[in-house]
């Protein structure tokens, strides 16, 4: 029980809000994406999305990139070689807590 | 840990949002059936049967198969529902090695069929529920909507009434050749797989609007 508590301790706080979890999951099953998939698929508004995508960005996460889709600002995101590691341990740390 | 293993399958349903991966199957589907049709009733001396008029087919064919979906891509899902540009490895690699051993599965399967003169109805309609299970898989594994079990329903039991015709009724169709069964069962598929890419793509312009541009 205590090894549990403590695994459970261990998790990686920043990708342990649901939010963002489901931001990294999105992003961990693809090579890059724009904002308006994310926004599709977590169901989440611009704001809450966009501070999400920030906090990520500081822990170094995710990489943003501004660019045009025609005369369309369009921001793509990709998740760092950092994020994926970070995530994999998620995974594996949540999978021996349960 | 289930919803998480689920948000990672969510991007390969994602292709088929718009229902364009089983408009171009059925393109490709449908598309064959002609190439075999012309080939099977066109006069011997036509040029259906020569190699360049194959050649220039199968290149079209390509072209829109390539293409088409990245200009629907394009235009429609990608300002509605977002851009995703997937790993080069779930793209390239699975597809192409899935695609060789099956081609070579269903070559020599019908290599050996046909040098034995064996009914071909059979193995024609072991490759439909054999597509329609690995259909089924997919469903099942990405959580697709309810309504596509149908489609494994119809091709499944579409598969079944083509073996049970007498092989004389079908191969009647294509001058008595094993054209006919292939016809068959490639227009069975193509119509099934372009009715259900439809309705989806239908089901997706009625449910999602192009987006106002962004500004996160």
């Amino acid at each position: 029980m205590n090894s549990q508590i403590q695994t459970i301790a261990e998790l990686d706080r920043v990708i342990h809000e649901p939010g963002r979890l489901m931001v990294v999951a999105l992003l961990f099953a693809v090579d890059r994406s724009d904002f308006i998939y994310l926004q599709h698929e977590t169901g989440m508004n611009k704001g809450t999305l966009s501070s999400h995508l920030s906090r990520l960005e500081e822990a170094g996460y995710v990489e943003v990139e501004k660019t045009y889709r025609g005369k369309v600002p369009q921001t793509l995101l990709r998740l760092t070689a950092a994020g994926r590691k970070a995530f994999e341990q998620y995974r594996r740390k949540l999978r021996e807590a349960l | 840990m289930d919803q998480i293993e689920s948000l990672l399958n969510r991007p390969k349903a994602y292709y088929n949002i718009d229902g364009v991966g089983e408009l171009a199957m059925g393109f490709m589907c449908l598309a064959y059936s002609l190439l075999a049709w012309l080939q099977a009733n066109a006069p011997k001396d036509s040029v259906w049967h020569g190699m360049p008029a194959s050649i220039i087919y199968f290149g079209l064919m390509c072209l829109i198969l390539h293409y088409g979906p990245k200009a629907i891509k394009k235009h429609i899902t990608y300002p509605r529902t977002g851009f995703v540009e997937y790993r080069k490895r779930d793209t390239v690699w699975r597809p192409m090695i899935l695609g060789a051993v099956v081609a070579a599965a269903l070559s020599v399967g019908l290599g050996i069929a046909l040098r034995r003169h064996w009914n071909v109805m059979t193995p024609a309609s072991l490759i439909g529920l054999l597509w329609a299970a690995s259909y089924a898989y997919g469903i099942a594994r990405m959580g697709m909507v309810r309504w596509k079990w149908a489609v494994v329903c119809v091709v499944a039991l579409g598969s079944l009434v083509i073996a049970a015709n007498p092989a004389d009724l079908v191969g009647a169709l294509a001058d008595h050749s094993w054209h006919g069964a292939f016809m068959l069962v490639m227009t069975l598929y193509g119509a099934v797989l372009l009715i259900s890419g439809g309705i989806s793509f239908w089901l997706y312009l009625r449910h999602t609007e192009a987006p106002s541009p962004e500004a996160p």
